[in-house]
């Protein structure tokens, strides 16, 4: 039995200390999962035992000996593998390709595929792993590669191997394959470290848990036999949650009804109704098939089957334009790739959504189209260098209150947001809640998605919990904690 | 003080010599040019520069919209020839007919011209939005079926059915000074630089080129900006056709070859980016200039065809490395 141990690790950015003090202790022969909100250090603390980080304060030990790798790289020959959520492999490459990637056996000059293929055939079959060692990686599922990658990692023989949400592109009956490839690793005397954002998860496949809060370690527990609520309290405290303002109410008119929306396997039987000046928010862990189903409401992906009524009556062939000429704006999840035009200038931008509003039809008002720019920056408060700069010279925050703007000028009936807190700072997310609430004062309905679930208790009238893309739950934020919406959303005990 | 204000001051200088870089290199050829070039500053060599250029150049102003929407057009080079193969057949076809004069018939026949160019255009788009292939592989294979039925149209020889007054549009002058396809250039120019700074469709196109997917979740009809642009660069190409075969007077399937390098060329000098979103209708006229200048200064430098084709490929690559410099450090100044 090995022992992976962090011993007073601290590691600081500018401006920010990302682990204050850390010392954990992962063994082998057991699933380690390490656990906390976004932000909590765990990756931090997963680049600096790989390697990643090499300029922090403290000491790493495996069986007592201590060791600091400058790259990864040298981590990985030295038998620290990591596993990460992004795939790395090479679409146009064989199974055996990517399995060895820069480490074939070489015959003179030349590759020497026979034992190169042995080889990869050998890693697999000790993982008790089926796979086609010539076939091209692009011609597998998801949860091949997801295999690929793992096997990648232990073609090296490590003594440490790191996962970091492995499942959070698998499907369930794929999760399931893996967790049981994810066993019989561990019986090799493997010391796993398991990252995953899936609590539910966390019963099945971990032994251990620890959890981290903004940067500190805060305990370990073991699986067995722990509750839900044991789980929560370590990862969130005693959360204080700021007051709802009172004047945020839900009318009784209702401005968008979903019926029977479908989306196999993403979502299925999706039933609701969203009423004036409501804001509403939609829980789930990651996967429940949140994003797929908002895109859906906005017509920017289609549906199964289902239709949307919006003031009653029914929207036919939805798509981002028919929405948007409805009142329905749209922000979505990654704002860099889907929200804005990152080369092009903040007055553009705020501009896109609008631009039948600025124009006569075909030629563009220059006055009206600053005012509206204007406008925006004005209301919302959005902090510029000037009009005619690009977005990327903008802070996440405000980049987002871009996208927020670039929807008000509109004046939309409903805003649908899908993780608008996601990568931007305390105030801005403070202010983004603002936003929301005005616009409920002013008659405008609101769906809201978070990660974040405390977020929700925040901001929503009223939560929808989701759970393996089907409505599960509803629930009255007044009436229940941080830590029972998070296990409804995960279900089970 | 003062050194702050020195300092700002070189800071300035070289900012606008980092932004207006292929303004100042095409100054300074030209002045190399009327210094050691004789005959090249006189009006007539001047004006002859714009008529030369004319034909690839109103097809380069178009092409710019493209390649800002984020597509490019490859198969323009054989719609030149392709257009100008239908202009001259369906004249003598119509007048063979005996019911209209060639004077007459051109009209029609040059109408038909621009909406085949026109409907080429819709088909490149249709394939680009229905089913996702790049307009690159799309146009690329669309370049030789148009050479192909250029040539079954005109049964491989040149066609010479035009009436006379049709050598106007290609090679007349106004007060018998200034070439008419001087201004074809001079409205396709202002023609896509109201587009671009003007109007929604500009807005969309910098949108679209800039990320198609965030524009599409704002609203913007995505796939019709597209087929616009597309439409629009093979009618310019259909019209560049027209006054190729009135300033030769007749048309042949073999026009047009290789014009389509020339044009994209011009646009990328111009400061456009093959990767979309950024460009101007007037970084395009520089690099039509700038394409002309050195054709015109080789010419009369005496410089032999083959000879022609290392200068003007080596220029095209110096050009484009400079741009791409010069938009990094700018990208690099706004972060």
């Amino acid at each position: 039995m090995s022992v992976l141990r962090t011993s007073n690790v601290t590691k600081r950015f500018p401006g920010t200390v990302a682990l204050k003090d850390v010392s954990i202790s992962f063994q082998s022969g057991k699933v380690n999962a390490l656990v906390g909100k976004n932000g909590s250090g765990k990756s931090t603390l997963m680049k600096v035992i790989n390697g990643a980080y090499n300029d922090f304060e403290g000491s790493l030990y495996i069986d007592d000996q201590e060791f600091r790798y400058q790259h990864p790289k040298q981590a990985f020959e030295a038998g620290i593998a990591t596993v990460y959520q992004e795939m790395s492999l090479i679409p146009g490459l064989s199974v055996a390709e990517n399995i060895l990637l820069g480490r074939y056996r070489k015959n003179g000059p030349f590759i020497d595929w026979k034992a190169t293929y042995q080889d990869a055939q050998d890693v697999l079959d000790d993982m008790g792993i089926t796979l086609p060692v010539k076939e091209m990686v692009a011609h597998l599922s998801v949860w091949q590669c997801q295999v690929i990658e793992i096997a990648k990692a232990m073609s090296a023989n490590p003594k440490v191997l790191i996962l970091d949400e492995p499942t959070s592109a698998l499907a369930q009956s794929e999760t399931e394959m893996l967790f049981a490839l994810i066993r019989r690793l561990v019986k090799k005397d493997v010391i796993v470290i398991y990252i995953s954002h899936r609590l539910q998860e966390l019963w099945e496949i971990a032994d251990t848990c620890s959890v981290l809060r903004d940067g500190k370690y805060v305990g370990t527990i073991e699986m067995e036999g722990a509750k839900h609520a044991d789980l929560l309290s370590l990862m969130f405290g005693d959360l204080q949650l700021k007051e709802r303002p009172a004047d945020v109410v839900a009318l009784d008119e209702v401005v968008l009804e979903v019926k029977d929306f479908n989306r196999e396997p993403k979502f299925m039987d999706i039933n609701f109704k969203l009423y004036k000046g409501e804001v509403l928010g939609i829980a789930g862990m990651l996967g429940a098939g949140r994003t797929e189903l908002l895109r859906a409401i906005f017509g920017a992906d289609k549906p199964d089957s289902g239709a949307i009524f919006i003031d009653g009556e029914v929207v036919t062939n939805p798509s981002p334009v028919l929405m948007k000429n409805k009142g329905i704006a749209f922000v979505p999840e990654d704002r860099k790739q889907q929200g804005l035009v990152q080369i092009l200038s903040i007055k553009s931008n705020l501009n896109h959504s609008s631009l039948d509003l600025i124009s006569n039809g075909m030629f563009v008002d220059a006055k009206k189209e600053t005012d509206f720019c204007r406008r925006q920056i004005k209301d919302l408060d959005i902090n510029v260098p000037g009009e005619e700069f690009p977005m990327t010279s903008l802070s996440g925050g405000n980049q987002q209150k871009v996208v927020v703007g670039k929807w008000l000028n509109i004046d939309p009936k409903i805003v649908i947001f899908d993780e608008p807190s996601r990568g931007i700072d305390v105030n801005a997310k403070q202010q983004i809640f603002q936003i929301i609430w005005d616009l409920s004062r002013h008659g405008l309905s609101s769906i809201v998605v978070s990660s974040e679930l405390e977020e929700l208790l925040e901001i929503c009238n009223r939560i929808i919990i989701m759970k393996d893309g089907r409505f599960v739950d509803e629930v009255n934020p007044d009436d229940l904690s941080v830590n029972e919406l998070y296990a409804l959303s995960m279900g089970g005990n | 003080m003062e050194k702050v204000q020195l300092r700002d001051r070189a800071d300035r200088i070289s900012q606008i010599s980092k932004r207006y870089m292929m303004e100042i290199i095409l100054i300074i050829i030209v002045v190399v040019l009327i210094v050691t070039a004789p005959g090249f500053f006189t009006l007539g060599n001047i004006l002859n520069i714009f008529r030369n250029v004319a034909i690839t150049g109103v097809i380069s102003f178009a092409m710019t919209m493209v390649i800002i929407g984020g597509e490019i057009d490859l198969s323009v080079g054989s719609s030149i020839a392709l257009s100008a193969v239908i202009t001259s057949t369906v004249t003598g076809k119509l007048a063979a007919t005996g019911r209209m004069s060639m004077d007459s018939a051109v009209w029609i026949a040059m109408l038909i011209a621009l909406l085949v160019g026109a409907c080429i255009g819709l088909f490149n788009g249709f394939i680009r939005t229905k089913y996702n292939i790049p307009s690159f592989i799309a146009t690329l294979a669309m370049l030789n079926v148009l050479y192909g039925v250029a040539a079954i149209i005109s049964k491989g020889f040149p066609v010479t059915t035009l009436p006379n007054w049709y050598n106007w549009i290609g090679a007349g002058r106004f007060f018998n000074l200034i070439p008419v396809p001087a201004l074809w250039l001079a409205i396709a120019f202002i023609f896509v630089y109201i587009i671009m700074n003007k109007t929604t469709l500009g807005r969309e196109i910098y949108a679209v080129g800039g990320n198609p997917e965030a524009a599409r979740l704002s609203g913007i009809n995505v796939k019709f900006v597209k087929i616009i642009i597309l439409m629009i660069v093979q009618i310019f190409a259909a019209f560049s056709g027209i006054i190729l075969s009135a300033q030769v007077m007749s048309g042949s399937s073999t026009f047009g070859r290789g014009y389509e390098m020339e044009v994209i060329a011009a646009v990328i000098i111009g400061g456009t980016s093959l990767s979309g979103g950024i460009g101007k209708a007037w970084g395009t006229l520089i690099g039509i200039i700038f394409m002309g200048v050195i054709n015109n200064g080789m010419t009369l430098f005496g410089v032999g065809d083959f000879e022609k084709y290392v200068v003007r490929g080596l220029l095209i690559l110096g050009a484009v490395m400079l741009n791409t410099i010069q938009l990094q450090s700018l990208q690099k100044v706004k972060q």
